[in-house]
């Protein structure tokens, strides 16, 4: 099954094609749904700090804590509580992409230029009606910009996961650690490692595409 | 139509007020110009009027309703509002733009489309741009489109604030041309702020001169303002060349032309030389039976009479319709010292320097 003297098995590849891509596809999932809900959960927190300015200062400062704890150290603690689950998984994927999110966000909202959000309001826009129909748009091309960074970093944050039973190609990654000096063991953490980098790019990539997509005001440009 | 009581502004933790009790009348289907330096409250008022800053005290009444009688959304759906910056919405096509009222006002979809390609034609905005972003666009085009999204949903007021002021000084005046031609055709009340006292001439049936804090210091037509400035500031504000800017608001038609020193081909050289000296000239005009030629220095009258010379094209034509401040250019830079008055290809009269400057002081 190994080659004497080879840290790569292609025989390994091979052989366990199924098990890359049902792990390749969790975490993909685990990311989607961090990211998701994070983005949710960031865009409700922006909007109370862009409505309540005072806010602001706290909201970064909370989600600057949870940004700073190390994850193996936040999985240690979670585990006693929420068990070696999805859910414990998440909470601390969640944590990691709020702090991204929320600064992107208010950032893009208070880039939209004033004459726009005056002449909005001048033509009778209130509130929500300005938030979603102008702001929201206009701040799209820094609010991805933000998801972007969060998923790459998510995609990333994955791996470690592996450690209470998650971990998407991390699992790989972690059972190669064990077995180490031996080319199955270099093998999977190559793959892992591989395979990972490689959907962090092709996610990044693919948010470029939705970009481009969803504001083509911002890269039609006059020819004069 | 657009009544201002005793309206004033005060800022928060400003000691004086930017507006001070300010009353005035705008009427049905004029343009009011607010203007004067910076600081003097002009946009503040304008931003009164729909409610974009709300007034410390005093009222507004747009069209016999007080602007707090509903709320300021509505108020605002129901007047159009031009920026300087324009203000477009960058991530919206101009179609879409030009829509944005009626949207807000919930029309149907046919009705704004046809509304939509209609104020394209008005503004004469080229139909392949309604599909376009604004930074598409060029900056009078955008202007262009400025206007046509305010008069979407035909409301009797709007509301412009330096409307020309972002576009380069040809532009600005081909758009100041065009929005007295357009408000020739439509006749809104418009309240127009701007810093600059010759566009508030042009464009103003009422020149509204405000000073620091927000002084009214004179309401009234640009030649009224002109002729009599109510006091040092505002003739100070006018500029010393107040005299020729009230020129450029008074046609030709006012005055009475003369007829000029017109000499008939057929004259007599001592005629000739007679008729420029009457009219103090070192030059005559010469008539072939109805239509005059052209003029020649009497020094090079032949001593046989003009029957046979070639005389020189007046340079500048004018017409009963052009500005005694055209005319006076004629003047200046005619070698005649006097602007030729057409009516078609025929003289009608001429003026000079003096009769322009009986004008000035009456």
């Amino acid at each position: 099954m190994q080659a004497a003297g080879g840290f790569f098995s292609w025989e390994w590849v091979v052989n366990h094609l199924d098990d890359i891509w049902d792990r390749t596809v969790q975490h993909l999932l685990l990311t989607a749904i961090a990211v998701g809900v994070g983005v949710v959960i960031s865009l409700a927190l922006s909007i109370i700090a862009l409505r309540f300015r005072w806010t602001y200062a706290p909201i970064t400062w909370f989600t600057g804590i949870l940004y700073t704890i190390p994850s193996l150290a936040l999985f240690a603690f979670l585990v006693p509580v929420t068990g070696l689950s999805v859910l414990t998984a998440e909470i601390g994927l969640v944590s990691y992409t709020l702090l991204i999110l929320i600064r992107n966000m208010v950032a893009g909202i208070d880039g939209v230029p004033p004459a726009t959000v005056e002449s909005a309001r001048g033509m009778g826009y209130t509130g929500r009606g300005l938030f979603f129909a102008v702001e929201l748009p206009l701040a799209l091309p820094v609010i991805i910009a933000g998801v972007r960074i969060a998923s790459v970093t998510t995609i990333g944050l994955v791996t470690i996961t592996a450690l209470i039973g998650q971990g998407g190609l991390g699992f790989f990654i972690l059972r190669g650690l064990n077995l180490f000096y031996s080319p199955i063991g270099t093998t999977q953490i190559i793959v892992g490692t591989v395979v990972s980098v490689a959907l962090a790019v092709a996610v990044d990539l693919a948010l470029v595409g939705v970009e481009r997509l969803a504001t083509p005001w911002s890269t039609r440009r006059a020819a004069a | 139509m657009i009544d201002l009581q005793d309206l004033t502004k005060v800022f928060p933790g400003t000691p004086a007020p930017a507006v001070d009790r300010l009353s005035l009348h705008i009427e049905r289907g004029e343009i009011a110009v607010f203007v004067g330096p910076s600081g003097c409250g002009k946009t503040t008022t304008l931003k009164m009027i729909n409610r974009l800053i709300e007034p410390t005290s005093g009222t507004v009444r747009v069209d016999g309703r007080s602007a707090e009688s509903m709320p300021a959304h509505e108020l605002r759906r129901g007047i159009g509002y031009v920026i300087q910056q324009i203000g477009l919405f960058p991530h919206r096509t101009i179609r879409q733009n030009i829509a944005t009222v009626p949207g807000l006002l919930r029309w149907d979809k046919a009705q704004i489309a046809e509304r939509v390609d209609e104020l394209a034609e008005l503004v004469a905005l080229d139909p392949d741009m309604l599909d376009r972003y604004p930074a598409e666009l060029s900056g009078g085009q955008r202007q262009r489109v400025g206007v046509a999204r305010a008069l979407a949903a035909d409301p009797p007021v709007l509301l412009m604030d330096e409307p020309f002021g972002a576009v380069d000084p040809i532009v600005r005046a081909h758009l100041q041309d065009e929005l007295l031609s357009l408000q020739q055709r439509l006749r809104k009340t418009i309240a127009l702020v701007t810093h600059d006292i010759d566009e508030a001439i042009k464009l103003g049936d009422r020149v509204a001169i405000l000073s620091e804090g927000g002084h009214l210091e004179q309401y009234g037509s640009p030649s009224d303002i002109l002729r009599d400035p109510a006091n040092a500031f505002v003739a100070d504000f006018l500029g010393t060349d107040r005299g020729i800017k009230r020129l450029s608001l008074i046609p030709i038609s006012a005055l009475d032309l003369e007829a000029g020193p017109v000499v008939e081909r057929s004259a007599t050289h001592a005629e000739a030389t007679a008729v420029a000296l009457e009219y103090g000239t070192d030059w005559i005009a010469l008539r072939d039976r109805s239509s005059v030629d052209g003029w020649i220095r009497i020094a090079d009258v032949p001593s046989d009479g003009p029957a046979s010379v070639n005389p020189e094209p007046f340079q500048t034509r004018l017409t009963r319709e052009s500005t005694l401040k055209e005319a006076l250019d004629a003047i200046v830079s005619s070698h005649t010292s006097v602007a030729a008055v057409f009516e078609g290809t025929e003289l009608i009269g001429m003026i000079t320097a003096e009769a322009v400057s009986r004008e000035i002081l009456r």
